[in-house]
């Protein structure tokens, strides 16, 4: 194989695995604060994704509609997230985790039959907005310069939460409170308040990474449940709630399934799940992971 | 304290001992009173309540929620369809090589899954379900990939639907017999110690990885047997049967049912199937109301719906006395 | 308590030994209501209605295509009973939701056959749900008409005489559009495959590797990729396939799948430099839109621009009034399905189904697709397979097809002695 072929396929892998953070980092920032394995966090980010079409086609801005539709879109599910946080999710962080779980599974069920109800499974598709319509050329080998958008807004998203976890003092009360729930609350500092605003985030990743994939590929029922199983399979190999974690996850995630395509096609899918287990024999708790107490 | 606690069992016990009879009775009756599509719904509500009752071994009564039972389910519907229609080995060799799958693959995975508690274990058997799912669902060549094995028949004399009814509801009461029998075993007493303390448990000298072990594998090979039991119901096995999303079903008809008791499990599985194909009926929109039911037994009803009851009986006892 | 332990332990044991002596006693009972039931089809033959039961699965990406097949289906059904029914005979239409899994699918067939008593069935869309319906309609003896799921296993390998195909199956389509690439690219000899995993894929590219061997014998394979059905992104599979440099692409992607990959491919040039074909049809070219890229090969399986006929024409207009949108070919070949049922009881004079297959066999339907012969020896439709270039046209919104190419579908089915073989191998004997 040379070298430029080799390339491509990493870049493939990068673009495949930054897709992949965009969706996972939602999934891992709410369960490493709120301790809540967010199932519905894929149904969320495919009503995203329908949502973004919708208010595209509405809006019928020419040239940059679909910027508007991807933050309108993002807000609108931020506003679902608050809505599940405040009504649903809030009552029950006293009532132990299973039902927390059951009660997001709950909510797929919910999702997946609104989006039917609302746009009838058909599958839509947004062109690709300027200026990432064509491709880039590297090493004379063509990249679609979409992927690069996507792999920035991964970047961005990236130093975003860095910042926001390691550099600002809502951050130090989240990685307080991802140690220690009760001594963050003992110091006077409003919980609840917390959990709701980081699960509204979290909901807000979720959309803007469904939006964002919506000129991609295609939208479609049934994306729900394909990306959720791959973003545990990120955050488990990264380790739960951990955001270099989920970096490093969705890299490895990326790769393992984009040179498995490149070489045993058949089996790529399952090489993601076996390096995973493999991660999980060493380190239970993934690679950036901490053993629970 | 100790001796109360018998005494209590022993009056619960006596409640459910006269509803279990009675309950056996109808099930023996069913076919001469229902049709022959209830017979069916009533079979595979049977076969549904034993995969939810291995769940619950370790859920209820152990305190781990898993969420890759579909796996072990689904393994066991593949060892006796695999043998049975690649092989040519008999009916009931396969069905007993099914369960045996099933119970070696969770003693496989059990060994990784039993070092962690709570949400992580959930996540991690989860993970190892989809793993088993992957390599089943991509191995086209000898398992029939997405298109799953059809042709599993029973033997001739299971064949009619009230004959198998018969003997799925047989092997529901022996299996859910023993599955009672060891929830109130010494053994059992210990999973429920380790649900209420683990460290503690950990201290009294009890090696709380083995007895886990050994309840995790007992737990997949029931599992393992519901889906032995299921392929040769329809006749066929597909890989869907060993997604994530089918290891969401035993949970919802646990926590539906209520968790903290032997039958809640059953009770809430008789509940969605029956109701399942009641709504199905009419309309497609089934998960929507399948989401809202749960939600609503989460909120309103903490216990499940047996809970629920056993509460309202055991309050009035007390008010009568 | 311990007597309680042994009475439950007593029960079961009794249960043991009453099973075999009450299955046979239960036996006669269910004898007796089966016997019972043709008695009153056969009085029910002049007026009771026809039960037409469909199971569909409305799931994932199987939901849209479910929609507009039970759409074609409710069109028909509303045709015939305008104009006084199959031999004065209403239809009944009963739709069932299989949620695209195997064991619903099998409990909801079960439930139309024994609740709903339906005569025949029509559905469904997966061909894994198909292959598990299959076990328990044929068990029940009830015919089925399969106009979506299209894997050969339903005619070949699991061959049931209660089944008929009315769409091309697996083997046709693949061989015709494999046939339509080589006359377009003679000189291609290396080749890659892109095909969903799952039945439909898998065996379309075998027909494609048989096929093409024989028409080019020193052609290779170089590679087969396997996305999963519903995969989102496609760059890897792009990037590896262009590096091997292929000749062309047979394709076998459809739905949203294929969306998702035209739309990644386009931007590597990839259609500028590989021939491709793959199955675009009209809820591709919609929701690609100006995205379609021209000049590329496709085949499909009968939509209106694939077969402007004036009867199909017809068709299109009435799907227009109820959906207000237009008709893919899923919609086309469920319309068929109850037209061939129809023609099928007409010529029996009964709906029972034995007679109604024995009539079946051989029968001639001039349907939306032009004329064809459902085969005696398997059950398959002679249905024709089409293929064509995709192109602009001013008439509509999105992008058809050009030149058309009709293959009339006994030009490309097995032959009786291929599928012969076939049965040899799996052991079934007709």
């Amino acid at each position: 194989m040379s070298f430029d072929v080799l390339f491509n396929q990493f870049l493939s892998g990068i673009a495949r695995g930054a897709l992949l953070f965009l969706v996972a980092s939602g999934l891992s920032l709410t369960f490493g604060v709120l301790r809540v394995l967010n199932f519905a966090h894929g149904s969320l980010y495919m009503l995203g994704a329908f949502l973004s079409y919708s208010i595209w086609k509405w809006l019928l801005i020419p040239v940059y509609g679909f910027y508007v539709a991807t933050l309108l879109s993002a807000l609108v599910i931020a506003g679902i997230g608050l809505l599940i946080e405040y009504t649903i999710l809030r009552r029950l962080y006293a009532r132990g985790w299973p039902e927390q779980l059951l009660a997001t599974y709950a909510l797929i069920l919910i999702i997946t039959d609104i989006v039917k109800w609302f746009w009838g499974g058909e599958f839509l598709s947004i062109p690709r907005p300027e200026p990432f319509t064509k491709a880039v050329f590297l090493f004379g080998f063509p990249f679609p310069s979409y992927n690069f958008f996507i792999i920035i807004l991964g970047l961005v998203l990236v130093f975003f939460l860095w910042w926001l976890v390691y550099k600002t003092r809502l951050g130090d009360i989240i990685r307080a409170a991802a140690h220690d729930r009760d001594m963050v609350s003992a110091l006077g500092i409003p919980i609840p308040w917390l959990f709701t605003s980081i699960f509204v985030l979290g909901a807000f990743i979720a959309g803007l990474s469904g939006a964002v994939t919506a000129p991609y590929g295609a939208i479609a029922l049934g994306m729900d449940i394909e990306i959720i199983v791959e973003c545990f399979a990120v955050v488990v190999i990264g380790g739960m709630g951990s955001l270099p974690g989920t970096l490093l996850g969705s890299f490895i995630v990326g790769q393992v399934y984009s040179f498995g395509i490149m070489y045993k096609p058949e089996l790529a899918l399952a090489f993601i799940f076996m390096v995973m287990a493999i991660v999980l024999v060493i380190r239970p708790w993934g690679i950036f992971g901490r053993p629970e107490r | 304290m100790e001796a109360n606690n018998t005494t209590d069992k022993n009056i619960s016990w006596l409640k459910s001992g006269w509803w279990l009879i009675l309950l056996v009775a109808a099930g023996i009756a069913a076919p001469y009173v229902i049709s022959e599509f209830y017979l069916l719904i009533l079979g595979e509500a049977l076969i549904m309540s034993l995969f939810a009752l291995s769940f619950n071994l370790l859920f209820g009564h152990m305190g781990q929620l898993p969420f890759g039972q579909a796996a072990f389910y689904g393994l066991g519907g593949y060892g006796i369809a695999m043998l049975m229609t690649k092989f040519q080995i008999n009916f009931w060799l396969s069905f007993l090589a099914g369960i045996g799958l099933a119970a070696l693959a969770g003693l496989i995975i059990g060994i990784f899954c039993v070092r962690l508690r709570g949400i992580y274990f959930s996540i991690l058997t989860l993970a190892f379900g989809q793993l088993i799912f992957v390599i089943i669902y991509k191995w086209h060549d000898f398992t029939g990939g997405d298109d799953g094995i059809q042709g599993v028949f029973p033997p001739e004399f299971l064949k009619t639907p009230i004959a198998y009814y018969y003997f799925v509801l047989l092997v529901f009461c022996i299996a859910a017999f023993i599955l009672w029998r060891i929830t109130n075993s010494p053994f059992g007493y210990i999973l429920k110690a380790m649900r209420e303390n683990s460290e503690r448990t950990e201290f009294l000298g009890i090696p709380i990885a083995r007895y886990q072990l050994t309840a995790f594998v007992i737990s997949a090979a029931f599992a393992g047997l519901a889906g032995a039991l299921w392929a040769p119901f329809y006749r066929s096995v597909a890989p869907s049967t060993l997604m994530w999303i089918k290891s969401g079903e035993p949970v919802m008809a646990t926590i539906l049912g209520g968790a903290g008791l032997f039958f809640g499990p059953v009770l809430g599985t008789f509940i969605i199937t029956f109701f399942h194909a009641y709504i199905l009926g009419f309309t497609h929109f089934w998960a929507i109301i399948m989401g809202t039911l749960i939600l609503i037994v989460i909120f309103f009803l903490p216990g499940g719906i047996l809970g629920f009851i056993k509460e309202k009986i055991d309050n009035r006892k007390k008010t009568d006395q | 308590m311990k007597k309680l332990a042994v009475f439950t332990v007593f029960l079961c044991i009794f249960t043991m030994f009453l099973a075999p002596v009450m299955a046979q006693a239960g036996a006669p009972v269910a004898k007796a209501e089966k016997t019972a039931a043709p008695k009153a089809a056969a009085k029910a033959d002049t007026q009771e209605p026809i039960r037409l039961g469909a199971i569909w699965d409305y799931a994932g990406p199987c939901y849209m295509l479910s929609e507009s097949a039970v759409q074609g289906i409710k069109i028909a059904v509303d045709e015939i009973n305008a104009k006084g029914g199959i031999m004065g005979r209403k239809i009944d239409l009963i739709v069932r939701d299989t949620e695209m899994k195997v064991d619903v699918g099998a409990r909801e067939t079960k439930d139309l056959i024994l609740r709903e008593k339906v005569n025949f069935l029509i559905g469904p869309c997966s061909s894994g749900v198909a292959l598990a319906v299959q076990v328990v309609h044929a068990e029940s003896k009830v015919l089925r008409i399969t106009c979506m799921a299209n894997t050969e296993g339903q005619v070949v390998d699991k061959f049931t005489p209660y089944v008929a195909q009315v769409v091309p199956n697996t083997y046709m389509e693949a061989i015709a559009a494999t046939r339509f690439m080589n006359k377009k690219y003679p000189a291609a000899k290396k080749f890659c495959t892109l095909a969903p995993d799952y039945e439909f894929g898998r065996r379309e590219e075998a027909a494609f590797a048989e096929e093409i061997k024989r028409l080019v014998p020193d052609s290779e394979i170089l590679y087969q990729a396997w996305p999963k059905p519903g995969e989102k992104d496609f760059t890897s599979f792009i990037t590896a396939i262009m590096a091997q440099k292929p000749d062309a692409v047979h394709s076998s992607l459809f739905g949203g799948d294929l969306v998702a990959f035209t739309k990644q491919a386009a931007p590597y040039g990839f259609f500028e430099k590989i021939p491709f074909i793959a199955l675009y049809d009209l809820p591709v070219f919609i929701a690609l839109g100006a995205d379609a890229p021209d000049g590329v090969m496709a085949f499909g399986r009968g939509c209106f621009f694939m077969d402007p006929n004036p009867k199909m024409m017809e068709f299109v207009g009435k799907y227009r009034k109820v959906r207000g949108a237009y008709p893919d070919s899923w919609a086309v070949q469920a319309y068929d399905s109850v037209y061939l049922i129809k023609a099928a009881v007409e010529k029996a004079k009964s709906s029972d189904t034995e007679k109604v297959i024995a009539a079946m066999e051989g029968i001639t339907l001039d349907s939306l697709r032009g004329k064809f012969t459902i085969r005696p020896l398997d059950h398959m439709g002679s249905v024709p397979c089409y293929q064509g270039v995709i192109a602009k046209d001013p008439n509509y919104t999105f992008k058809v097809w050009k030149d058309v190419v009709r293959v009339p579908g006994d030009q490309v089915w097995r032959s009786e002695e291929g599928v012969r073989e076939v049965w040899k191998k799996t052991g079934i004997t007709r």
